[in-house]
């Protein structure tokens, strides 16, 4: 029972039900299935780019270029279906996986073959990317009658009165689930990322697997480059700027630490479920603008803080009681 | 023959590990690799690893010769290795860390959890230790993982396991455990190289031994044609041929004391002195609390119970800062972490501890700098191409010397060595003693951590021997044997 209630997944769990309850006696009309619903598919994106950064994490690195590569993925495929408006929505969401998938893989072989910091190659990558939108766009916007209506109409299905959207990021969890707990690649990502030394002498390519990491994290950047641009029905050189920081600390307060090896698939989930259930409740409980950015993250450290205090160090042992 | 090794060599830097070394491992034995640190065990046991490459020599595996490049060609020649520092994943589970790297896979390329979770249990079942599959390493007792590291290498189809110290940290109810298990692995024709301090142990289990003594080969026979004393003088028993320029000065009234020391699960009862111009050794084997207690004096961790007397005067040490400004300097063992900034110049590093002696009003004044650090390097004869040399590029020599400049600067009275030549080659070695020699004859009083016997003997005054976190005795070098030293430190007497 102490195990459960010490689970870190658990705590998470219940600090959003607690968020819940008291955002829901503050405005009842914030718990209502519609606005619930309304709060699950703004945070979709969140989950699906968490869930990626957190292969990224697990080995010990991070993926600073998401928000551009989303950002740059997204306008090279909105000016192409200015051009070619015939196309149909697949061909678009392929390509913009492929896009983001090359733009991740550069970011791997910068880190795994030339040895440039990963923090470095990143930075790097997160203006280069976002500078090459200014280029390819002559820094002007695509709106929303620019695209066709199919590009647009997908975003806007619904399945049991629930999104694509969220429907997209149950899909990633599940494949995200799998392919960490389940495959020979996951686990060999915790190993490695757990004690890298010993990683290598049971004979893991710690360069594969670096370079495997980013191109899925852009992979799903490049994914959620479609779907940022077909739920605003906007692309700019200014969308999704910052939001790498978002993502981190979904990660973070979802409990993947960034010394390695360590999380689950429903913490990050759970981490990104409580980081867009606080953007979303603070407006709702009239709490002005100008504070929201520093409650939530107060909250953020709040919720880092009691996660790490259910961690206790053992000391290390020398006399032995015989 | 399982395994022979032939006319191994290696050297690092210029320091002879392993001379010309020959090593056999019967089919179906229990083989005991036995040496003082430094004898060149490790590096025998990392060359079969694939961790180093001999310089010279051959490698004969079922009589066939085999060279291993990695390590993972060492996995799949069969061998598998139980190492003391830890090559496990604390945050996985006890089935994951037995089957890290070959995890079965299902036809449809899934993991197989269930056939893996079974096989451990089978396994833990077999070797009967009352282990949960599902259970993370780092909720496990040090036993219980040298349990899940034998059954890494039984998965692997190991015929060769070798075990490095397993014993050092366990419980008698462990070991026995642990006897059983290897015992039931010979069985199974495994063969087995056994490290171990503990000599009442190596003649209950083994069947063969082999001694190295400063990396040559000084006897390999059957446990049986011997006996403990007689191991014991073939570990130890040399002379003393190094030269050790410990001076012959006065040594004056006791300047230092502690009494009762106590530290939750480290160590407990600690009571030594040291007299001034006095150094005093501190044997033991590796892990047996010295380095923690030093650690606890200086102000690194805290004490949970006892006193530290300075001059007679009872002091208060919470934090480093309060041994140096009390005059008590501790020279860490891990130079490269915890004792020089390999970034930054040699000036710097020398005036690292004293800024505020060299300031003024929080600006430092360089030409003060320059001083201390041009007289402490002339001192040490430490050796730069240029002023503004990064310490990194220096040789380990030069490093240790500047680490040890570094707290000179403080001008202490009480210095606190650890392992003070370590990894340092033979001349730069014999350099720091003769300089420890000198502080002494200046007024100052050491304390030296060190598990080299030979340094121990040639260098101190007395020794206080450790032993999993007790004193064992506080012997007078000039009086004891090297022979009572090394009984001491492993528990026998």
């Amino acid at each position: 029972m102490k195990k459960i209630l010490l689970n870190r997944d658990f705590i998470l769990f219940s600090i959003i039900l607690i968020i819940l309850i008291a955002v829901g006696f503050a405005n009842p009309l914030f718990v209502t299935p519609k606005s619930i619903s309304d709060v699950l598919t703004d945070t979709s994106i969140l989950i699906i780019l968490a869930l990626s950064q957190m292969i990224v994490i697990l080995i010990r690195a991070i993926d600073l270029s998401v928000a551009s590569n989303l950002a740059l993925s997204g306008m090279l495929i909105s000016l192409l279906s200015t051009v070619h408006p015939e196309l149909p929505v697949y061909y678009f969401i392929a390509l913009s996986c492929v896009i983001g998938t090359i733009l991740g893989v550069l970011n791997g072989i910068s880190i795994a073959i030339l040895k440039v910091p990963f923090i470095v190659t990143t930075l790097g990558t997160l203006s280069i990317y976002r500078g090459l939108i200014y280029f390819v766009s002559d820094g002007k916007q695509v709106y929303s009658n620019e695209f066709s209506e199919d590009f647009l109409a997908l975003i806007h299905v619904k399945f049991l009165s629930l999104s694509f959207l969220f429907w997209l990021a149950v899909v990633v969890f599940i494949v995200i689930y799998v392919l960490l707990n389940h495959t020979r690649f996951g686990r060999n990502l915790y190993s490695l990322g757990g004690n890298p030394d010993a990683a290598k002498y049971i004979g893991i390519n710690e360069n594969k697997y670096i370079i495997m990491a980013y191109s899925l994290s852009g992979f799903f950047a490049g994914l959620c480059g479609y779907l940022w641009v077909a739920r605003y029905s906007v692309a700019s050189t200014q969308i999704a700027i910052g939001f790498e920081l978002t993502v981190i600390s979904a990660c973070v307060v979802g409990g993947i630490s960034v010394m390695g090896g360590v999380g689950t698939v429903l913490g990050c989930v759970l981490g990104a479920l409580l980081i867009g259930l606080i953007r979303n409740a603070l407006p709702a409980v009239d709490i002005s603008q100008f504070w929201q950015l520093a409650i939530s993250g107060a909250i953020i450290l709040l919720a880092i803080i009691i996660n790490t205090k259910t961690e206790q160090r053992k000391e290390k042992t020398i006399m032995v009681k015989n | 023959m399982k395994l022979e090794l032939k006319n191994i060599s290696k050297n690092f830097h210029g320091v002879k590990a392993l001379q010309n070394v020959d090593f056999q491992l019967q089919e179906n034995s229990i083989h005991a690799l036995l040496g003082e640190n430094g004898a060149g065990k490790s590096t025998l046991v990392k060359i079969l690893c694939g961790v180093y490459q001999p310089d010279s020599g051959i490698i004969n595996l079922n009589n066939k010769q085999q060279s291993i490049p990695d390590p993972s060609a060492s996995l799949s020649l069969g061998i598998s290795a139980i190492h003391q520092e830890s090559v496990m994943f604390d945050e996985l589970s006890v089935t994951e860390n037995v089957f890290i790297g070959n995890h079965i896979t299902k036809s449809n390329g899934l993991v197989d959890w269930g056939l893996m979770q079974d096989k451990t249990n089978q396994l833990l079942k077999d070797l009967e230790a009352n282990i949960e599959p599902n259970e993370k390493i780092k909720d496990l007792s040090i036993a219980q993982r040298h349990i899940v590291q034998i059954s890494r290498s039984l998965i692997h189809d190991a015929d060769i396991v070798i075990m490095d110290e397993p014993t050092a940290s366990l419980s008698q109810k462990e070991i026995n455990e642990l006897y059983t298990i290897i015992r039931n692995l010979k069985k199974q024709n495994k063969s087995i190289i056994f490290i171990s301090h503990k000599l009442d142990e190596v003649i209950e289990v083994c069947d063969e031994f082999t001694v190295l003594r400063d990396g040559e080969l000084i006897k390999s026979d059957s446990i049986q044609n011997t006996n403990k004393d007689q191991l014991i003088t073939y570990m130890a028993g040399r002379e003393v041929n190094q030269i050790f320029p410990k001076n012959n000065v006065t040594i004056e009234n006791e300047i230092f004391e502690v009494r009762n020391l106590f530290k939750k699960t480290q160590f407990k009862d600690i009571n030594f002195n040291l007299r001034k111009k006095e150094i005093l050794g501190f044997y033991g084997l590796v892990g047996s609390g010295r380095t923690e207690i030093m650690k606890s004096i200086f102000g690194i961790t805290k004490l949970d119970e006892g006193e530290i007397l300075f001059k007679d005067q009872k002091i208060l040490i919470k934090k480093p800062s309060d041994a140096i400004d009390q005059g008590i300097v501790y020279l860490s063992e891990e130079r490269q972490q915890l004792g020089m900034t390999g970034l930054m110049s040699v000036k710097d590093n020398i005036n690292m501890a004293v800024m505020d002696r060299n300031s003024n009003f929080y600006v430092m004044n360089t030409l003060k700098e320059i001083k201390n650090s041009s007289a402490m390097q002339e001192k040490l004869n430490i050796k730069v191409s240029y002023w503004s040399q990064l310490t990194q590029s220096l040789s380990g020599g030069n490093q240790q010397k500047t680490v040890i400049a570094k707290w000179l600067s403080t001008k202490p009275e009480v210095l606190i060595l650890d392992e003070p030549t370590k990894g340092i080659d033979v001349r730069s070695k014999s350099a720091v003693h003769e300089f420890m020699g000198e502080l002494v004859e200046e007024g100052m009083s050491i304390m030296m951590i060190s598990s080299e016997l030979p340094e121990i003997l040639g260098m101190c005054d007395r020794v206080v021997v450790m032993y999993k976190g007790l004193i064992k005795d506080i012997l007078n070098v000039k009086e004891a044997s090297s022979e009572q030293i090394v009984k001491l430190a492993s528990g026998e007497s």
